[in-house]
């Protein structure tokens, strides 16, 4: 938690139940059944729906505490399909919030809070599935990996720390930051190239780490045999020689091609459980 | 073997129930196979499985309309399986990817009933009951923990003869093909994420990175500072006006 916002959930905290929305309040949802839980309502259908509404729920009844009718059509509202990076959803959460205080006090429409929602949806996935499912998750896998396989049992709890710290840290600054930001975020973000420039850096982050790994990630080797007597050498030596890790990158770029001819990764399962078992065989493979 | 089984039904569910503990991502089988270790007593070789298996399912994630195969459901059972019968991390990752494919179909079986319950919710809405829509929320997500206790419990205990027969039976070559297989698929799972992440403008980035850890033997971590400190330096992050200054501690914070 950065001192900045607690001091803004601090003067955004006026005293008791005058319908004010608090820090407190905020990240309460923040840890709350529905935004832990995101996923765990899933469905094909509506995705993130019912744990959307859930998040948000004890704050819209706050917000419309004089007003069931409006209460309903809020929960009603926040029923509508959703779907995010599981750490960005109280950060939208926070949004929402603060635009249905507006909409209670009849300055805005209330279709605007689910249109910004959804507009929310595609920009932040692609920041969160950068920075956790591509960069910090892959960190996290192979610190807990070669722990896991020196046989240390830190391996698994080592995993789960690296990649949920910065998770929960993001879900208690995100919900106030988008709070204070409302509906403005978009705009001003918008309009000083910043999201796009923050995208671009995690992405340099996301593609060299991917870089990296590439060099251990391909553990099969081609143990055909060159040369006679002394000097015989493995196919596979003579490439490492050469740069290590060479067959990783060279396995990597092939499938990215594949993957963009359109090619569903469960063919590729296929295909690669086929080339296994041929290689294997024939012996070109190891 | 019906205490073993299940503990392995429990581990599975408990794979599941990390979808309400904030998505934390114990369901993978880094987690998920040293805990089959511990209750089948070889923590061991779970360790062993784990750090394979996790390797095997890296981009088994979901990016866009791909749903993965179910890499808990295979990760727990192809563990539990492989130490029951004595046998190494070769055999559960020839299992793993199987079972996993199989459990995605399964699990999807289910899913055309899941809108009728959805739509329930706004009903609920209507008339403001808020437990209602609790009860729809836990309904939904514990039927899965049932669904992956019962797979995981269920399986292992009738499978553990017919996994013995079939793996007596497959050819040493097909299995050992499974496991070249396993040792390739990572490569996939990267090209996935690659999918996601590189773009024209970065891919000099790509060669950096693999460079700086094939020649220069950087491990992926020290591989990532130097990535933050590119990409803070190349987009002159730290000297951006004050509106935008505190959106983007965080966005930097997180990358480590």
């Amino acid at each position: 938690m950065t001192s900045d916002a607690m001091n803004l959930g601090a003067t955004g905290a006026t005293v008791e139940d005058d319908g004010k929305i608090t820090h407190r309040d905020l990240v309460k949802s923040a840890l709350g059944v529905g935004s832990l839980g995101m996923e765990f309502s899933w469905t094909y259908y509506k995705q993130m729906n019912i744990a959307f509404c859930l998040m948000i729920a004890n704050m819209l009844k706050k917000i419309y505490r004089d007003d069931p009718e409006g209460y309903k059509a809020a929960l009603e509202r926040h029923l509508a399909f959703f779907n995010i990076t599981v750490q960005f959803a109280p950060f939208v959460g926070g949004v929402a919030i603060s635009m249905e205080e507006r909409v209670a006090r009849g300055e805005i429409d209330p279709e605007s809070v689910n249109d910004v929602k959804a507009a929310l949806m595609g920009p932040l996935s692609g920041i969160g599935d950068s920075i956790f499912l591509a960069t910090i998750r892959v960190i996290a896998a192979a610190v807990g990996i070669a722990l896991c396989q020196a046989g240390n049992p830190f391996g698994p709890i080592a995993f789960l720390l690296i990649y949920n710290v910065p998770g929960f840290w993001l879900r208690v600054w995100g919900v106030q930051k988008g709070y204070d930001l409302g509906v403005d975020f978009l705009a001003k973000t918008q309009e000083n190239g910043l999201m796009t420039k923050v995208m671009t850096a995690v992405s340099i982050v996301g593609v060299m780490v991917v870089g990296a790994m590439s060099v251990d990630m391909f553990w099969a080797s081609i143990p055909i045999e060159i040369g006679v007597g002394e000097n015989v050498q493995t196919v596979q030596d003579i490439l490492d020689g050469i740069m290590p890790g060479m067959l990783g990158m060279a396995a990597f770029w092939l499938y990215y091609w594949l993957l963009s001819k359109k090619i569903s990764p469960s063919w590729l399962i296929v295909g690669s459980m086929l080339l296994g078992v041929v290689g294997v065989y024939f012996g070109f493979l190891a | 073997m019906i205490v073993q089984a299940v503990l392995v039904g429990l581990i599975g569910a408990l794979g599941c129930l990390d979808y309400q503990l904030g998505t934390l991502y114990m369901f993978r089988p880094i987690v998920m196979c040293p805990l089959v270790g511990l209750a089948l007593g070889d923590l061991q070789t779970g360790l062993a499985v784990g750090a394979s298996l996790e390797l095997l399912f890296m981009g088994s994630i979901s990016i866009g309309a791909y749903v993965p195969p179910n890499e808990t459901i295979g990760g727990v059972l192809a563990c539990a399986f492989a130490i029951s019968l004595g046998e190494g991390t070769e055999a559960a990752i020839a299992l793993a990817m199987p079972i996993a494919v199989l459990s995605l179909a399964i699990g999807n079986l289910l899913q055309p009933i899941w809108p009728f319950f959805v739509d329930k919710a706004d009903a609920f809405a209507k008339k403001g009951d808020l437990r209602g829509i609790y009860a729809l929320h836990w309904g939904i997500g514990l039927w899965g923990c049932v669904e992956y206790f019962l797979l995981c419990g269920g399986a292992f205990l009738l499978g553990v003869d017919a996994v013995q027969g079939i793996l007596d039976w497959i050819p040493s070559f097909i299995l050992d093909g499974f496991g070249v297989a396993a040792n390739l698929l990572p490569a996939m799972g990267f090209a996935m994420l690659g999918r996601l992440v590189i773009t024209k403008k970065l891919v000099p980035f790509y060669f950096l990175g693999f460079l700086l850890c094939s020649y220069m033997g950087v491990p992926v971590l020290g591989v990532a500072i130097l990535a933050i400190i590119i990409g803070i330096e190349k987009f002159d992050l730290i000297n951006m006006n004050t509106g935008a200054q505190m959106a983007l501690e965080g966005d930097d914070d997180d990358d480590f």
